[in-house]
């Protein structure tokens, strides 16, 4: 019966194709990897840290949102009547729970800090070697970094309420704990010490000299970057003794430079470039021809070639002495037909490989150890360091001679001129919690020239979406 | 291994039904004459005794009767047939329907035919020659109104546009492809309700290459009982296409010929945009009544927008007349043996406007083989080759010729004074922004076409393993390519800033499907006419999508000829990704089928795919359903006013697994996240292990009248679906990672309801001698509401998304009329409409209307006195409100300089104290009324209409005695018009009533009227 072995061979046919493996259903994307599959190898860990790196420097967090709000809330710049519309309710210190940059910041953060938790995470499962342990460490002080961004925008300063609501931790990826953690706000001080935790667990395991996947460029955290974002974080703490070990340990050892006369100066500020030499920036995000955010980034909220709506103020430019250096950095320009202080750190914008994101540089290191000097009664050697840098700032200034009072609001001053537009300016305010003057402007959109220290604008609102998504989140007074 | 067991245990119990089995038996195949199909469920008797079977769902019977004997044949709709048993093999039956209509006699899926007599499920069919040669491109733009509860919305006049089909309402939100029905093609599961590509602005149908003559029947599968063998793709219901196969005896050659020209649908009298003297007087109208300008200021202005000049009418400018020509070929014949259809066909057909047609070559050839007794083969091959030219359409494109229409002032000229096209993009007489485009020099310049070639084979084989046991191999290749050349001109238009833009792109889908089948045919002991047909089997499908693309800026501005992306300066983006999907089922389905009297049906699928996540890979799909012919019992015999009725009704499961896309549910690290010029990955899709498909309950009850003879169908049908699981995106903790700035999870959270009721009468009212009346009138309504939400009372969009509301319900200000003091626009400030402000941001939003249609209707008729036929097809749509995405800028004087306006609303606009009309002051800026022609419900219109789809005329010359000398056995010339009437109800609707499913009309390229005249002559 031939018909009976062919009708075997059809049904045993018909019941191999039922018995169908399971892979038949594991279709596999061509552009992803499964995340649980994502990172094997020390190359994989590089490339997610490439990744963690490209999601920090979107516009919604260092790229743009950041660093203009940091100057744009304090008094170094303002959104001009002739705008695209971009920024102004933080302009008018009219943001509310329902604002788009505070919900961004907030939202691009956590995005960041999972990309830091995955590379943690997985890469400890990776074999211990210099190379993992350089890019595991990058992960920890990018997750530093960021807890501080978002401790400083969303909770009150430490320096004045450290049991205050500071925001959620979250150091395990959510692919790992799941998607629906509802994680309160921890305080301000635990925030602070998970930021403190981070930092010293990068420095601690991070190879001096780089490895051959980062050599020590300023794209990527080195080990004496994460410790000069330590001495941020310990200063913005008011813990000036840590910021002051921290600081000091960045200028002994980092082996960073500050550009030294007038044309290393101006062509360090014209160079889109990462700093190989370990001059000036010790940190920064790479914005380059083939990666960055076209018309979106912070040269084009400056030049006037793009949306050129923010200016430095008059009261800023006045800050500079005529033979600062700093001051070629502005450019007298017009705006809507009115004269404006055009901002000209970030000069590339028209150019296809863009400025990188600034995110800390040797000369901040240096003020935070002058102040850290001056606020633990080393004035000597606060003028050392706070005049290693204005002295060469201004070729013609004989250097600061100030004592008690007068020499922390040269600190301050000396700060405030060299981090302009850097979007340090406000933290500055809330950690010394200072009232803020914001100067009118022939020209500026709405002016709201007083931030008491009783304003609760001084903490962004927590976003009403992520409250509504997490019910464990407070919101933050006043909103 | 469970499995092979099954199968095993299965083979065991035919075997022993084998042994039982009687010797001198008798085997025969009964077929309909007019189409050569199989027909099921076929009563044969022998005469003189009680003995008798049912046809089988092949047509084929097996009996035991001896030589002499009378077989005598009998089916609803069809004369019935005696014939005496004949030494040897029984000829095939060919029974000849009794009327013209009753064609849908059979359901044919995929896995099967079932007699309608006893089927248990909610189907409806369209018989392929109602739509032969009729001007449509794709045939869902045929089966508008041919079937109720099938919402078909021709929503672009693009030629082979994808058109929005919904069965049943709308049951999936997550996005239009995901509401489309399942398309099948010959037993094919095709990829059929998704545009072809991403291409923004574009569309094609990927069904486009279907040729409506190679159709023999269009068969919608809509409740549980019929679609629930579909699994987790049938809730959407299901289109199944059966093409046209060969049958036995004479060979026919069949030749028909269409063309004829295409011209635009008149636009309603409210949204013609103004003439050029209009639009001066407005304009210097509503810079008067600013009262910000002095005369000679306005003078100035005037000059400096060219008012000066004659102006030109954009709307003439970017339409014109088309043509429209269709030529098909086919060849149907062979003997019992074997039976071959092929045909061939051209179709083209050119829109109104500029630049936008489609190019269509079809051939088809379909062969059944019957190799012995028991085997038998048949192959399907459907080959077309379209090429497609699309402008970029809708208003959200500055180059799209409509929106061009609209927002173009009259006197931006097209032409220079020396003929040649304007270019110019300085001074407001010119275009001086790129939102500001001369369309002529788009359509000159810009390329937007797409060539598609579908191959579309199936090979059948049939074994007949014994008399009740039957199998069934099945193997399916449905292969597509598009190549896609998009170059938009660095001169004007949407890439100007960009110095030219040029997109190639390709795309292959590679769909292939194979299927093992056992049917099994069990006449119950001892019962006579008491049958159970079960079938089960197996199926496995893939489809593989590949794509790339490749896209760059900054073309050489004076060579147009240089459209090739390997001209361009900067190259911007090239992409290479898959989209596969997979499924694999196990199904089974039975029915219990007394004396065609009662009969019972259940399906059962279970069904894996991969765009499930792991935590739910697998569902299991099942329906019951039952039918009573009381026609069978004698105390219906009683009455003489009905000749049949039928009660049936089903419930059952079905799944929508079209509301995924491919890899969704996964977690990924995706790579692409670059920095410093070296690979970066990141955690960027949040993916989800328990995204599954969007499952349906589906009830339905219907009943089934047959009056006269059957001449006069009726049907009835109430339906309930409820829809489960709708895909949502849901707002998680931010902490995960997945807050504002990235794409939220998914889940199944959602749900809705459709409920409604769908009425048909179909037959033959009048048939004397010399006249006939066919008719098909139907109507469906449905109720579309949400039952459960991610977030209830959000907006979304423009609507309302809330519980107990339908998915479509507007939401927006709720417009007062106007101050007939002052001419200012006024709005309510609360839903209660108790007060209203003449500021619109203190106005109220509230819901109002929807977007989709309660109703659907279709009335065709055909009129045939002494052969000259008269065919009327009418289409009606009802309840609903319909809006328009850019009424802002097309109403009232605020933005004059911005746009041309809709005469509506220059003719009614307010201009002295006491008016009492809808439309404000005609004010430059808007005075207190800036913010008048923002969105409300004055621009919400009544969407209903009756359209005159389709009417020609026509006359069968065969019987000529010159004609006949030729061999001719028909010749038949006609007439024909498509769209030639349309009634709306809504004075103030300035658009053409028929807008995508989501109410919004976007100034896509509009529906043509075609005057057409044709012959078809067969041999």
């Amino acid at each position: 019966m031939k018909f009976n072995k062919l009708l075997y061979i059809l049904l045993a046919g018909t019941a191999t194709l039922t018995a169908c493996k399971k892979s038949f259903l594991d279709e596999q994307p061509s552009t992803s990897v499964t995340v649980t599959e994502s990172i094997k190898t020390t190359n994989d860990l590089a490339d997610a840290v490439n990744g963690m790196y490209n999601v920090m420097k979107a516009t919604t967090l260092f790229g743009r949102d950041i660093p203009v709000l940091g100057d744009l809330l304090a008094d170094n710049t303002y959104v001009n009547v002739t705008n695209s519309g971009r920024y102004l309710l933080e302009n008018n210190y009219q943001f509310i729970s329902t604002t788009t940059e505070p919900s961004n910041i907030y939202s691009r953060a956590y995005f960041s800090i999972l990309q830091a938790n995955r590379i943690i995470y997985e890469g400890k499962k990776l074999p211990a070697s210099d190379d993992n342990n350089q890019l595991i460490g990058e992960a920890y002080a990018s997750r530093g970094l960021l807890y501080l961004e978002l401790v400083n925008w969303f909770g009150a300063p430490y320096t004045v309420n450290p049991t205050a609501s500071g925001v959620p931790i979250v150091t395990t990826p959510s692919y790992v704990s799941g998607f629906s953690v509802k994680t309160p706000r921890a305080t301000v001080s635990a925030v602070y010490t998970q930021i403190v935790s981070d930092l010293d667990s990068a420095y601690a395991i991070m190879p001096t000299g780089g490895t051959s996947f980062h050599a020590i460029n300023s794209d990527y955290i080195a080990k004496y970057a994460a410790k000069a974002i330590e001495s941020r974080a310990y200063l913005y703490k008011g813990d000036y003794a840590n910021a002051l070990t921290a600081a000091k340990l960045v200028v002994d050892n980092g082996q960073y430079t500050l550009a030294q006369n007038a044309s290393a100066f101006t062509g360090f500020w014209a160079n889109p470039a990462a700093q190989t030499g370990k001059l000036e920036t010790i940190f920064e995000l790479n914005q380059n021809a083939s990666s960055n955010l076209g018309n979106t980034g912070l040269d084009a909220i400056f030049s006037q070639a793009g949306y050129g709506d923010i200016q430095a103020t008059d009261d800023l430019y006045s800050a500079y002495t005529a033979t600062d250096l700093r001051r070629t950095l502005m450019v007298s320009g017009l705006r809507g037909g009115q004269q404006a202080w055009i901002i000209n750190k970030f000069p590339n914008y028209s150019n296809t490989d863009k400025d990188e994101t600034k995110i800390i540089r040797y000369a901040e290191v240096l003020v935070t150890l002058a102040e850290s000097y001056a606020r633990t009664g080393d004035e000597a050697n606060a003028k050392i360091y706070l005049n290693q840098l204005a002295k060469v700032r201004d070729p013609s200034f004989a250097g600061y001679t100030s004592t008690g009072a007068q020499l922390i609001t040269d600190i301050l001053n000396e700060r405030r001129k060299e981090l302009a537009f850097e979007g340090l300016r406000f933290f500055d305010f809330t950690r010394l919690n200072l009232v803020i003057n914001r100067p009118k402007q022939a020209y500026g959109y709405v002016s709201y020239p007083t931030v008491s220290i009783s304003d609760y604008h001084r903490i962004l609102p927590i976003p009403q979406s992520a409250r509504d998504a997490n019910s464990a989140l407070t919101q933050n007074p006043g909103y | 291994m469970k499995r092979i067991f099954t199968f095993f245990f299965t083979l065991s119990i035919f075997a022993m039904n084998f042994a039982m089995a009687q010797n001198t038996k008798l085997t025969g195949k009964v077929v309909s004459a007019d189409d050569g199909q199989p027909l099921p469920g076929v009563s044969v008797s022998i005469q003189g005794t009680k003995q008798g079977v049912l046809s089988d769902g092949d047509g084929n019977f097996t009996l035991t009767a001896s030589v002499g004997q009378v077989l005598a044949f009998s089916y609803v709709g069809f004369t019935g047939q005696q014939i005496t048993i004949p030494a040897g093999a029984l000829p095939v039956i060919k029974l000849k329907s009794d009327n013209h209509m009753l064609s849908d006699v059979v359901i044919k899926d995929s896995y099967g035919t079932q007699a309608k007599k006893t089927y248990t499920g909610s189907a409806g069919v369209v018989k392929g020659a109602e739509n032969e040669n009729k001007p449509f491109s794709t045939f869902q733009q045929a089966l508008q109104g041919e079937i109720a509860g099938v919402n078909v919305q021709i929503n672009s006049g693009q030629p082979g546009a994808l058109n929005q089909v919904r069965i049943r309402g709308i049951n999936s939100i997550t996005s239009a492809a995901a509401a489309q029905p399942l398309y099948v093609i010959d037993g094919m599961i095709v990829n059929g309700g998704a545009d072809l590509t991403q291409r923004a602005g574009g569309t094609l149908s990927p069904l486009a290459g279907i040729n409506n003559n190679d159709i023999e029947n269009i068969t919608v599968l809509k409740d549980a009982a019929a679609t629930a063998i579909y699994g987790s793709r049938g809730s959407n219901g299901v289109i199944v296409i059966n093409t046209k196969r060969g049958k036995s005896g004479k060979t026919e050659v069949r030749f028909d010929a269409e063309g004829g020209i295409s011209s635009n649908l008149p636009l309603p009298d409210a949204g013609k945009p103004l003439t050029p003297d209009q639009y001066r007087s407005m304009f210097n109208e509503a810079f008067v009544n600013s009262g910000q300008y002095t005369a000679a200021q306005i003078t100035a202005l005037g000059t400096s927008y060219g008012l000066n000049s004659a102006g030109n009418n954009w709307y003439d400018l970017v339409t014109k007349r088309g043509s429209q020509q269709q030529y098909n070929v086919s060849v149907n014949g062979g003997n019992e043996k074997t039976r071959i259809f092929t045909s061939a066909g051209y179709f083209t057909q050119d829109a109104t406007v500029l630049k936008s047609y489609l190019k269509r070559i079809t051939g088809t050839l379909n062969l059944d083989h019957t190799v012995s007794k028991s085997f038998s083969i048949a192959t399907n091959l459907n080959v077309s080759s379209i090429n497609q030219n699309a402008p970029l359409q809708g208003s959200a494109y500055y180059s799209s010729p409509l929106a061009s229409a609209y927002f173009l002032r009259p006197f931006q000229l097209g032409y220079n004074a020396d003929g040649s096209i304007n270019s110019s993009v300085t001074g407001n007489a010119n275009f001086p922004t790129s939102s500001n485009s001369n369309p002529l020099y788009i359509a000159a310049h810009d390329v937007r076409g797409i060539n598609n070639v579908r191959l579309l084979g199936a090979q059948t084989i049939k074994w007949n393993i014994w008399d009740q046991l039957k199998y069934t191999g099945y193997a399916s290749m449905d292969y597509q390519t598009n190549e896609e050349t998009s170059f938009l001109n660095a001169q004007m238009g949407d890439a100007r800033s960009l110095n030219g833009s040029g997109t190639s792109q390709y795309s292959r889908y590679a769909n292939w499907l194979v299927r093992n089948q056992l049917d099994y045919r069990y006449n119950i002991h001892g019962v006579e006419d008491f049958y159970v047909d079960a079938s089960v089997g197996y199926e496995a499908q893939k489809s593989a999508g590949y794509l790339n693309t490749a896209y760059a800026t900054g073309y050489p501005l004076t060579q147009p000829t240089l459209t090739a992306v390997g001209n361009a300066a900067t190259p911007a983006t090239a992409s290479e990704s898959t989209s596969n999907y997979t499924f694999d089922a196990l199904y089974a389905r039975a029915n219990i089928n007394y004396k065609n009297r009662y009969s019972l049906s259940g399906s059962f699928r279970r069904d894996g795919g991969s765009r499930f996540g792991t935590d739910k890979q697998y569902g299991s799909f099942y329906s019951v359903g039952g039918a009573w012919n009381i026609d069978g019992e004698d105390f219906f015999k009683k009455q003489n006013i009905l000749t049949t009725a039928k009660i049936r009704s089903s419930y059952g499961t079905t799944g929508n697994a079209n509301a995924l896309a491919n890899y969704q549910w996964r977690p990924t690290a995706g790579y692409g996240f670059n920095y410093n010029s070296a690979n970066g990955q990141a955690y960027n899709t949040v993916g989800n292990p328990s995204l599954t498909w969007e499952s349906s309950k589906k009830f339905d009850i219907g009943v089934d009248f047959g009056f006269f003879n059957d001449r006069l169908l009726f049907n009835v049908d109430y339906y309930n679906n409820k829809v489960d699981g709708l895909i949502q995106l849901v707002n998680i903790p931010w902490e995960s990672g997945f807050g504002a700035t990235q794409t939220s999870q998914a889940q199944n959270v959602g749900a809705l309801q459709n409920k409604g009721w769908e009425f048909t009468v179909k037959g033959v009212p009048v048939k004397t001698k010399d006249f006939s009346w066919n008719v098909n009138l139907n109507a469906a309504y449905n109720a579309n509401r949400m039952t459960k939400l991610a977030q209830n009372n959000q907006v979304n969009g423009n609507y309302w998304l809330a519980n107990n509301y339908d998915y479509y319900t507007y939401y927006t200000r709720a417009y007062a009329g106007v101050n007939p003091a002052n001419g200012n626009a006024l709005w309510y400030t609360d839903a209660g409409r108790t007060s209203t402000t003449t500021n619109y941001s203190a106005a109220a939003r509230v819901p109002y209307g929807h977007a989709d249609p309660k109703i659907t209707s279709g009335f065709s008729n055909t009129f045939n006195y002494k052969g000259i036929i008269l065919a009327l097809d009418f289409y009606g749509n009802f309840g609903n409100r319909i809006s328009d995405s850019w009424s802002y800028y097309l109403n009232d004087g605020t933005y004059i300089t911005g746009a041309n306006k809709y005469q509506y609303t220059w003719l009614n606009r307010w201009t002295t104290p006491g008016q009492v009309t809808d439309v404000p002051k005609n004010v430059y800026g808007g005075g207190s009324s800036s913010n008048s022609s923002s969105g409300s419900t004055r621009f919400l219109y009544y969407g209903d209409y009756i359209r005159l789809k389709n009417v020609s005329l026509g006359y069968d010359l065969k019987n000529l005695d010159v004609v006949k000398k030729c061999g001719i056995s028909k010749l038949y010339l006609y007439a024909r018009a498509t769209n030639l009437w349309t009634k709306t109800y809504d004075k103030r609707l300035p658009f053409d009533p028929e807008v995508p499913i989501n109410g919004y009309n976007t100034e896509d390229i509009p529906q043509i009227r075609t005057i057409t005249i044709g012959l078809n002559v067969g041999f």
